[in-house]
């Protein structure tokens, strides 16, 4: 049977999106949350969204719990964002997940390559069974857990 | 309301090029499916593919003023082309880049795109059923916007 849990991964520095820039608005991670939970429940989907200002705590949640839901989520913004950015442990975790067959998707509210918004090519670290979505504000993750709902689902 | 999807270079051959990357279903099969879509939800969708630069240039300038948003797979062309950059910063209705694969995870040419930094959104990597996610996306865009 299909593990119907989705795992919503926030990384370092989005407790308080507002620190991001002005793309995002006056979205907080608790109104992102609590749309994403009502979003899974209409899809008969279960919700696991955690946020962690530590970057080794976000790659042990996904070792650890891979486990436990079908589809992972990820917003790992802040770690992207740091000079000490461990892109190769953040390949290997997403990696064994897409090894595992299970559908990851990496989220961004606003568009990070928009010109002027310093982060250029964060993306060159992921690989496998990896969607992206960003500049889609609170949407980029309602997108992401419909677009896993159907993965599932075929 | 109306949306104009543009697809870009050698997505004519969808469905029979490198399946295991793009899947089965044809450019046709898609276009029709997005129409379909958008008719449900009030949205005239137009779809369009040309192997052409400057054909995919024409559209955009074409889009100013009479579409209310793009979704764009300029497809190889996301990675060279300067031109799309300038056709797409001049029009300011909503912007999506749209991918079928995700280029990130493929060779390193396909790493930089011109396109990324002149759109509202990235939307990559759900197979051909991006084009009806982000038809519905649009769908209720548009409506909040222009209720």
């Amino acid at each position: 049977m299909t593990n119907k849990t989705i795992l919503v991964l926030n990384g370092p520095g989005l407790a308080d999106l507002s620190a991001g820039g002005s793309q995002t608005g006056d979205l907080t991670l608790g109104q992102i949350e609590d749309e994403c939970s009502a979003l899974c429940e209409q899809l008969g989907l279960k919700l696991d969204f955690r946020q962690t200002e530590d970057e080794e705590e976000m790659f042990r949640w996904i070792g650890k719990d891979s486990e436990n839901f079908g589809g992972l989520i990820i917003n790992p913004v802040g770690s992207l964002k740091g000079d000490s950015v461990d892109f190769d442990r953040y390949r290997s975790a997403i990696g064994m997940v897409a090894h595992l067959k299970k559908p990851v998707v990496e989220v961004h509210t606003a568009n990070i390559f928009r010109e002027g918004s310093g982060v250029t090519k964060p993306l060159q670290a992921s690989e496998g069974e990896m969607g992206f979505i960003c500049g889609l504000g609170l949407r980029s993750y309602l997108l992401a857990i419909r677009a896993i709902a159907k993965r599932l689902q075929d | 309301m109306k949306i104009c999807i543009i697809n870009g270079p050698n997505l004519n051959l969808l469905g029979t090029r490198e399946p295991e990357i793009y899947g089965s279903e044809t450019l046709q099969e898609i276009g029709d499916r997005c129409r379909a879509l958008g008719a449900e939800h009030g949205l005239d969708v137009e779809f369009l593919q040309s192997n052409f630069e400057g054909q995919i240039v024409e559209w955009i300038q074409e889009a100013i003023g009479t579409a209310n948003a793009i979704v764009i797979n300029a497809a190889a062309y996301t990675h060279t082309s300067v031109a799309i950059y300038d056709a797409l910063k001049s029009y300011h209705g909503y912007k999506i880049e749209l991918h079928i694969s995700n280029p990130h995870t493929r060779e390193s040419f396909r790493h930089v795109s011109y396109v990324s930094p002149v759109v509202d959104a990235v939307v990559a990597g759900f197979g051909v059923n991006g084009y009806t996610h982000v038809v519905e996306l649009l769908a209720e865009i548009l409506k909040e916007n222009y209720p």
